[in-house]
């Protein structure tokens, strides 16, 4: 188990798949709080705020399309799954932006 | 567990709950006096400056005054019961958001904010406000929705961040603890909207009819506040991009 706190204060290439993705199974992070105050206590720890474009995301993280909130997942995510944003209220899809490589939100309605 | 592997279902049940309201928002107000940290202090303002703050202040409150009278309509005719949940908390929300922008007017010397407001406010935001109680009255659902909770709250939401960047240290803790609330406002009104058209794609031309009517005259609104908090043009493009996405992520555009 590798901890959330050093993964994304050095985060991975966010272009690149996280090796142990590659190797199809995914890593596993243990979520801290980031004093993210937006949702209850409990659910805290599964959200972070954006710094803006310099913000490189860890390979447990993608942003929300409609309110920009990073949101954290306790393993590697990849295209298909699916996560929740509490703060705005939204389901969203993981997907691949095949021009950037990047992983993004896509909202499921 | 992770809060990821919840069913649709529990999630929505979850996140439309006054309980979760009451727990998210002691997050970030607990402690906070008319919407601040009590040790956030005043820093000297030019005349100008100061002058220009009130105008920008008396536009919030014509925003927050349409969307608490909006939300507290929409209840009635809120769909279903989480519907009607989130909207008695939206309601609590813009009720908060009216009272701390009067009490930061005040905080500034103005002895009636009411006066204020109606002396002014911006006339574009004055006609959105009629109309979107309009369609409150006239009991339309999506539209109403869609001019509360997608045009105005999304483009108050990028102001108010953005205001906050640059503004006096107790504006500043004010602004931050409403666009906090924002969030929850556009994404239920984005998702409500989302799911509606899914199941009745016919919504979507009547929505469009909505946006070509009301989305210029919040855009206005939004010119004159960027003008009078010093903005470039470019900012102000910018700050109607959240908007602009959202409208293309529910298939309104063109």
């Amino acid at each position: 188990m590798s901890d959330l706190t050093s993964a994304a204060a050095e985060p991975a290439d966010a272009a690149e798949p996280a090796t142990s993705a590659r190797d199809g199974e995914r890593q596993r992070f243990i979520l801290e709080d980031t004093g993210f105050d937006e949702v209850p206590k409990k659910y805290r720890r599964f959200y972070r705020k954006w710094k803006g474009p310099g913000d490189r995301l860890a390979p447990n993280e993608v942003i929300c399309p409609v309110c920009k909130v990073v949101i954290r997942s306790s393993r590697t995510l990849l295209p298909g799954d699916r996560v929740y944003c509490m703060p705005c209220m939204s389901r969203l899809v993981v997907v691949r932006n095949d021009a950037t490589g990047e992983l993004e939100g896509l909202v499921a309605y | 567990m992770d809060i990821h592997d919840l069913d649709p279902e529990t999630f929505l049940e979850e996140v439309h709950s006054f309980e979760f309201w009451f727990q998210a928002v002691e997050g970030y107000l607990s402690g906070t006096t008319w919407g601040h940290r009590p040790d956030a202090v005043e820093t000297p303002m030019s005349e100008p400056d100061r002058d220009r703050l009130i105008t920008v202040l008396c536009n919030y409150c014509v925003g927050e005054a349409a969307a608490l009278e909006g939300a507290s309509g929409l209840i009635a005719i809120a769909p279903n019961r989480l519907a009607k949940v989130f909207l008695s908390t939206q309601v609590a929300d813009e009720g908060r958001h009216l009272e701390v922008f009067y009490h930061r007017m005040r905080d500034l010397g103005v002895g009636d904010p009411e006066r204020e407001v109606e002396r002014r406010a911006s006339p574009s935001l004055q006609t959105f406000r009629r109309r979107l109680l309009e369609l409150v009255a006239s009991r339309d659902w999506e539209a109403a929705i869609f001019a509360q909770n997608v045009i105005l709250e999304s483009l108050e939401f990028a102001v108010f961040q953005d205001h906050a960047r640059t503004a006096d240290p107790v504006t500043a803790d004010v602004l931050r603890g409403v666009v906090k609330d924002e969030r929850r406002h556009i994404g239920f009104g984005e998702n409500e909207l989302g799911r509606r058209v899914a199941t009745a794609p016919h919504i979507r031309a009547r929505i469009g009819q909505i946006k070509n009517e009301l989305d210029h005259l919040v855009l206005e609104a939004l010119e004159e506040t960027t003008r009078h908090l010093g903005m470039p043009r470019t900012d102000h493009e910018r700050l109607g991009r959240a908007y602009l996405e959202s409208v293309e992520r529910l298939g309104l555009v063109g």
